[in-house]
């Protein structure tokens, strides 16, 4: 096979496709250069027929990507061409990812027939932990670090629960309503830790709900994030607002199970809180808990968010270098 | 909290399963177990108690849960042969915050370095060994979850007091820390000298190698006080850890018995008094009025009948539960959380919309933004400076000093986002941010939505709440550099028949060129039929029966 002769095809050839053909007929699996290899058994010196084969693939595949890059830019030309005629959409912007993952979830809900809600975000010590069961001085004060605003009475909430709270109060039985919202902790900010960021809770209030209805609910919302194949354990979990209270965990999408670094050796990621709404935060808002009973799950979605978009730094979700936005969404 | 396998079987002797087993077993009936490991040829388990299991926070507690789920038997309370010595200790208690006190003396001992078996286990927890009558006291709180102490009578004396801080002004800790004290401490003095806190000891009656008489004592003390104790000192200890949380008293006898046994095993010695127990307010558990099919109603699958009745008279006492409901999660967790399907979620019904209406602006207003190029971003609500030093909210206890007040203006966080853009060198930044501003006046805290924009020369700021129907509004570019929101968008179709084919793209200039672009919001085909074209036209700025009248005369329907 002579090198000059692949040269003056390869230099003769006019698009992308022509390339992509000469590509097949000299380097495909049952290209040319392929069959010349099958006879080296048979040559009297295999290991210099071998050398020179390799050169000769070699110089091939070099000369198809020199003219790949002409023949790529006429297709770019071609590109612009259609961009400035008026066939072209204009440039559109991009949603934040945390929007994109909230929309996601709202559709899931709204087909069940959820509202979307929100609340204040500076909030009373009554909103933020007494109405969630939390009475002053309970231990469970110090599963969260307060911002306060003016102590001891406002703050910023520290949890989507502050909306539940909210909703409770304002709304009746039948409720059914989920809920992004940001949240505040007085944590320092590094790289996986921010002072403000952004949950997902469903809440439900009805006759007859169980733990059936919220395990099903909770798993239909992983499985929308994370696809059918996802694996979720739900287990038992402590909150003071839920009786009983269950916590879901991913089965870790790194190891499977195995256990990683990622996962801190456990198989499992824990993935939020969950649980029936504890009978006295019923009563709190007026709600007869012989008469109806309800469910509450929440989850962080900026973890979720960040290892979608391969984003590793928490400050960069919040931070405006969105640098990551024309490649990856 | 560290839990070693091997003296797991000291209150569970029959326990005979695998340790992967135990930690999945442990994290699904609520001590999250986040992985074992093999050290020093013994398991140990690294385990999560929630605030609501103090009692799990001691092997005890866990050896409980655990006879249940695997119908195992606890090794019984066995009695301790208190010697005969009529001896009654002069402890006096003060105060209403001691809920149990239970001490005792012991005599003639010989303190020494602990043994293997007991420093090692001391190490696994993370603790230091000191001698073998401190590490012993701890060996109990961790077995137990109830905290005890030594006193050294050869120091403190026999006349031991329990009471609200009556005259120090400052307290020495075991680590010589000095601690300024008030007189909301709950101290253990006696009566010229301060000796200990609920939940620390004091440097002056430690325990060392020359110790030969001791007090020991375990107590249960008002979880509240402990705790605002320790945070008003900022001391956090193991002891403080469990104390803060609800303990039961009823626990006391056994380990203070257990303690006992091990020091005069090690130490020698012999009990040199009665046992002093004040427990003035013994409590009876009130009654809990539960339906055994409860389970079964909250769960949703058929937990019988059977099954929930003998779980609740297993366990019996606990002072984590009050509630019918406390009952049905520990028949439910004992049951299996796993046996509930997970593909039943609730069927959709169709309720009222409570969706506040700004939000669906909110949402709509994202989506023309993108439409128009912009780019959304989400920002820090914490900013560096007020915009109006008046009526700013400012966080009093953040952490985060450089970042104290509460964003008033969109544009105070879009100016950073652009600081950014410039940094990174992205080209032709416009982008926007809908969020919170927030602002107080007259000691009212007020916060509304707001819309900020930046189109790659100017910011501009709308506050949504103010606007007088905020359902109405659509964002609208006028003249390529600023950026409006205008009210009501009126929203028409049409159908057209045409003979043949027709490029849809000179169809949508045909039809443009026949309306008035004063009042043309947008036009597209939604749909194509064989020849047949349903258009989608929005007019804006007019009202409903000019844009009507538009629509009927370009599409020719009058």
């Amino acid at each position: 096979m002579d090198l000059n002769q692949v040269k003056t095809e390869i230099n003769n050839c006019q698009s992308g496709t022509d390339l992509e053909n000469i590509r097949i007929k000299y380097l495909g699996r049952t290209g040319l250069i392929n069959q010349e290899f099958s006879k080296i058994k048979s040559a009297s010196d295999p290991k210099q027929f071998g050398q020179q084969l390799n050169q000769l693939k070699t110089d091939v595949e070099n000369l198809i990507f020199e003219k790949s890059k002409t023949v790529s830019s006429e297709i770019k030309n071609l590109k612009l061409e259609i961009k400035n005629s008026n066939f072209c959409l204009p440039k559109i912007g991009h949603l934040h990812p945390l929007s994109i993952t909230e929309r996601q979830l709202n559709e899931v809900f709204r087909k069940l027939g959820f509202s979307v809600y929100n609340s204040p975000e500076i909030v009373t010590d009554e909103y933020n932990f007494q109405r969630l069961n939390v009475p002053k001085d309970h231990p469970a004060r110090d599963m969260q670090d307060t911002i306060y605003i003016q102590q001891p009475e406002y703050l910023l909430r520290t949890q989507t629960s502050t909306i539940e709270a909210y909703l409770l109060k304002n709304h009746q039985p039948p409720i059914r309503a989920a809920f992004p919202g940001s949240v505040y902790r007085n944590e320092k900010v590094n790289r996986s830790n921010h002072f403000v960021f952004h949950q997902y809770q469903a809440v439900v209030v009805d006759k007859n709900i169980t733990m059936k209805d919220l395990i099903g609910t909770m798993d239909l919302m992983f499985k929308t994030l994370y696809g059918p194949e996802v694996v979720v354990r739900y287990r038992c979990k402590y909150y003071p607002e839920v009786e009983p209270g269950v916590g879901p965990d991913m089965q870790c999408f790194n190891c499977h199970g195995k256990g990683c670094p990622l996962c801190k050796y456990a198989g499992w990621i824990e993935m939020g809180g969950a649980g029936m709404i504890h009978p006295k935060v019923l009563e709190m808002a007026n709600i007869d808990p012989r008469v109806y009973s309800g469910f509450a799950f929440g989850m962080g979605l900026d973890r979720w968010t960040m290892a979608e978009k391969y984003i590793t730094d928490i400050r960069t979700l919040m931070g405006g270098n969105l640098a990551y936005k024309p490649n990856k969404l | 909290m560290k839990l070693i396998y091997s003296h797991l079987k000291t209150f569970l002797p029959d326990l005979n399963v695998k340790p992967q087993k135990l930690r999945d077993d442990l994290t699904m009936i609520g001590h999250f177990c986040n992985f074992y490991q093999e050290i020093e040829n013994e398991i140990v388990f690294d385990l999560d108690i929630k605030v609501n299991r103090g009692d799990c926070l001691g092997y005890y507690g866990l050896a409980k849960d655990l006879s249940i789920l695997y119908n195992l038997p606890l090794v019984p309370a066995t009695e301790l042969k208190y010697s005969t010595s009529n001896y009654s200790l002069p402890i006096k208690i003060e105060t209403d915050n001691v809920f149990r006190i239970m001490a005792l003396k012991i005599v003639h001992l010989k303190n020494k370095h602990s043994p293997d078996w007991l420093s090692k286990f001391l190490k696994l927890h993370g603790v230091n060994s000191i001698n073998t009558l401190v590490d012993l006291t701890n060996y109990i709180m961790f077995m137990y979850g109830l905290p005890s102490h030594a006193f050294d009578t050869a120091k403190s004396g026999d006349n031991l007091i329990w009471q609200m801080n009556p005259k120090y002004t400052e307290f020495k800790g075991l680590d010589g820390t000095i601690l300024p004290v008030d007189k909301n401490i709950l101290m253990v003095n006696n009566s010229n000298i301060a000796l200990g806190l609920s939940f620390w000891g004091g440097e002056f009656c430690a325990i060392d190698n020359s110790t030969t008489n001791i007090i020991i004592e375990i107590a249960v003390y008002n979880p509240t006080t402990v705790r605002q104790n320790h945070q008003q000192l900022k001391v956090a200890t193991e002891a403080a850890t469990r104390l803060e949380k609800l303990l039961d008293p009823k626990l006391i006898p056994q380990a203070i018995n257990h303690l006992a046994r091990l020091i005069t095993l090690n130490c020698g010695g012999e009990i040199g008094s009665q046992v002093f127990d004040y427990y003035p307010n013994p409590e009876t558990p009130s009654p809990i009025n539960f339906d055994p099919k409860l389970p079964s109603i909250i769960s949703g699958i058929n937990i019988p009948v059977d099954f929930a009745k003998e779980i609740v008279s297993k366990i019996g006492f606990r002072k984590d539960i009050s509630l019918p409901e406390d009952l049905a999660e520990e028949v439910i967790r004992f049951y299996g959380y796993d046996k509930i399907p997970t593909n039943q979620p609730v069927s959709p019904v169709k309720l009222p919309d409570i969706t506040p209406p700004i939000l669906y602006l909110v949402e709509k207003l994202k989506d023309d933004l993108v439409a128009q190029g912009y780019d959304e971003v989400i920002s820090w609500p914490l900013v560096q400076q007020p915009t109006d030093p008046t009526t700013v909210v400012k966080t009093e206890n953040s952490i985060n000093s450089g970042y104290p007040y509460l964003r008033q203006s969109m544009i105070q966080s879009l100016q950073n986002q652009l600081d950014q853009y410039f940094r990174y060198k992205l080209p032709n930044p416009k982008f926007f941010e809908i969020g919170k501003i927030f602002s107080q006046v007259d000691g009212k805290y007020i916060e509304k939505y707001a819309l900020g924009t930046y189109d790659g020369q100017k910011f501009t700021e709308t506050i949504l709440d103010d606007l007088p129907k905020p359902e109405s509004y659509l964002p609208k570019n006028i003249d390529n550099s600023a950026y409006e929101l205008t009210s009501q968008i009126i929203t028409l179709d049409a159908n057209v028949n045409l003979d043949s084919p027709q490029d849809p793209t000179t169809l949508i200039n045909h039809y443009t060129s026949l309306i008035s672009p004063d009042i043309l919001w947008s036009i597209e085909i939604i749909d194509i039929f064989e020849n047949k074209y349903t258009f989608r036209v929005s007019y804006y700025n007019c009202d409903d029966k000019t844009a009507k009248k538009a629509h009927l005369t370009a599409f020719g329907l009058i």
